[in-house]
């Protein structure tokens, strides 16, 4: 990727071979009338701009009063800037969270369960002759993740790129990553756990009762299941189909589980299918160092762990957060009605570059510099492998990294509790 | 017109995607994610033209969009919003007590509505807040 920066107006002007989504992000960085370069603090319903101390001190003043603040987002800012936000939540005994909790949540609930059998993206790139795409659409949601890993792209094994790759796709709908698959398998909605134990079922040699399981015909599985056992390599990219849907945690265990069995055949592996850029570093950081990877509570002092208990859109819902911090995200966007509007009826911080329909309505707004773009740092790719983001403008206006926001933030939440 | 018994889903787009990097507040958001796809036989069932807005109601609550044909048909029976906040207000919130709400699989009505005004999401987060 290539991206060319005018120095003098310090812009971005062009980005070449990035795919939509980054080249938009690219420019977005850009001034513009979205994009924050002052601190705000919203007074009588409308924004003021003030200076860093005194933003800074506001949104200690609301932190420290909270009884039970919430600190959510990291997923979009890189790794440095996440561990500020879990010393940051020690500071406050608050309840710490990404943005996991909404996406691949369940995915790390069933790795704690059975284990994940997986690789980096390299391996696949080289060496897989079967890819199976479940409950994902990378055509549209990762656009260079064919060309480059798993489907088109050519590998050390796998001289001739797609013709040398048999593609799977099972979703509910023929996805433009469907039609472009050589198998395409519909399953009905919410019913992929009844598929995923129907081929273990059959990759085990037990004959299943019935014509069709999940809206799928039984030869359709048959075959399914021969074309799993009989690759050289074998790998199941998994998306939100698989961790939205009804059955949550207890689909991907299912989908580890017949990887699982699948290797008594051939190799197989699986990769979740991240969507945050550093998601994966979020829950990497936050690991490392609380010991969990979301949904952590300090408010006893020390981290405690309960998806469903102390997950944000959960403790939103039963309305037990009296003051939110948003770090890179946009949670009025993301979570369902209920939990946003519980959200709104506290203090509301706001690290954000660009307008949102979170920041928008947020009581102090921290204007960051983009990392990535604006300052370095460290990105974890959706197999965890960590990548260094480098810098390639200055900010505009008075923007400072989230990094520096977040330490200068800890210092005045401490003086102010006399720490 | 009005179609029972349909089941909604909430999904990515390239449109969708690309309208979330710096462009929240904007129309093309509003385009790209305030939206919902219909099966093109269910589509005929709902007797408008592609574009005029419908009123996707489910258990968890209601919203106005546009409607449109799924170029990834065909799926009788289910429709698709991309994830954004107008697929929100309809979503079921229960986790399960696993942290992730159930985004898809929600059984949905959808009403034709043809004078409707399909609100941006900041008007959107708004309603939520004041009401």
């Amino acid at each position: 990727m290539e991206v060319d920066v005018d120095t003098k107006e310090n812009k971005v002007v062009e980005v070449r071979n990035g795919c939509q989504i980054g080249t938009k992000k690219y420019f977005a960085s850009n001034p513009s009338n979205h994009r924050y370069e002052k601190p705000l603090i919203k007074e009588k319903g409308s924004f003021k701009e003030v200076s860093w101390d005194e933003a800074l001190d506001k949104a200690a003043d609301i932190l420290v009063k909270a009884k039970r603040p919430l600190l959510y987002g990291f997923s979009s800012t890189e790794c440095e800037a996440q561990g500020k936000g879990v010393e940051l939540a020690e500071v406050l005994g608050a309840i710490l969270d990404n943005t996991a909790s909404v996406c691949h949540g369940p995915s790390l609930l069933a790795i704690q369960d059975v284990g994940a059998p997986t690789s980096t993206l390299g391996e696949y790139k080289n060496r897989a002759d079967l890819v199976v795409f479940w409950g994902c659409n990378p055509v549209h949601a990762h656009p260079r993740h064919l060309g480059r890993y798993s489907e088109f792209v050519r590998g050390y094994f796998r001289k001739d790129g797609r013709n040398d790759r048999y593609i799977i796709v099972v979703d509910p709908r023929n996805t433009h990553t469907a039609q472009i698959a050589d198998l395409f398998i519909q399953v009905n909605p919410s019913e992929d756990y009844e598929l995923l134990n129907a081929i273990r079922a059959i990759l085990r040699g037990t004959e299943v009762d019935g014509k069709e399981v999940s809206g799928v015909p039984m030869k359709n599985i048959i075959e399914l299941v021969n074309k799993l056992k009989t690759c050289k390599f074998g790998v199941i990219f998994f998306g939100m189909g698989l961790t939205q849907s009804l059955a949550h945690h207890r689909n991907i265990d299912a989908a580890i589980c017949l990887v699982r069995e699948l290797n008594d055949y051939t190799k197989f592996l699986l990769t979740p299918m991240r969507g945050h850029y550093n998601v994966a570093g979020a829950n990497q950081v936050f690991a490392w160092q609380t010991g969990y990877s979301y949904s952590i509570d300090f408010s006893r002092g020390y981290p405690r762990y309960n998806p469903g208990e102390f997950s944000s859109v959960d403790v939103l819902i039963r309305n037990e957060i009296d003051a939110s911090l948003i770090v890179a995200s946009d949670p009025a966007s993301n979570f369902p009605a209920a939990a946003v509007k519980n959200m709104f009826k506290h203090p509301l911080i706001s690290i954000e570059p660009h307008h949102t329909p979170t920041s928008v309505n947020a009581d102090v707004i921290l204007p960051p510099a983009i990392a990535g773009i604006e300052c370095e740092g460290t990105a974890y790719r959706m197999d965890s492998v960590p990548l260094r983001l480098r810098k390639v403008k200055d900010a505009p206006g008075e923007c400072l990294t989230d990094n520096e926001i977040l330490e200068r933030l800890i210092e005045v939440v401490k003086k102010k509790k006399g720490e | 017109m009005v179609v029972n018994n349909l089941i909604l889903i909430t999904c990515r787009t390239i449109d969708q995607g690309v309208a979330l990097e710096g462009g929240k507040v904007s129309r093309e958001n509003v385009r790209a994610a305030a939206i919902c796809a219909f099966d093109r036989e269910d589509f005929k069932k709902l007797d408008c033209l592609v574009g005029t807005p419908v009123k996707v109601i489910t258990d968890y609550g209601e919203v106005l969009v546009y409607s449109t044909i799924s170029e990834e048909g065909p799926h009788p029976g289910i429709i698709f919003i991309p994830m954004g906040p107008w697929a929100n207000q309809v979503v079921n919130p229960d986790s399960q007590s696993c942290g992730t709400p159930t985004y898809k699989g929600m059984k949905a009505t959808v009403e034709v509505v043809p004078n409707g005004k399909v609100l941006n999401a900041v008007e959107l987060i708004k309603t939520l807040i004041e009401g």
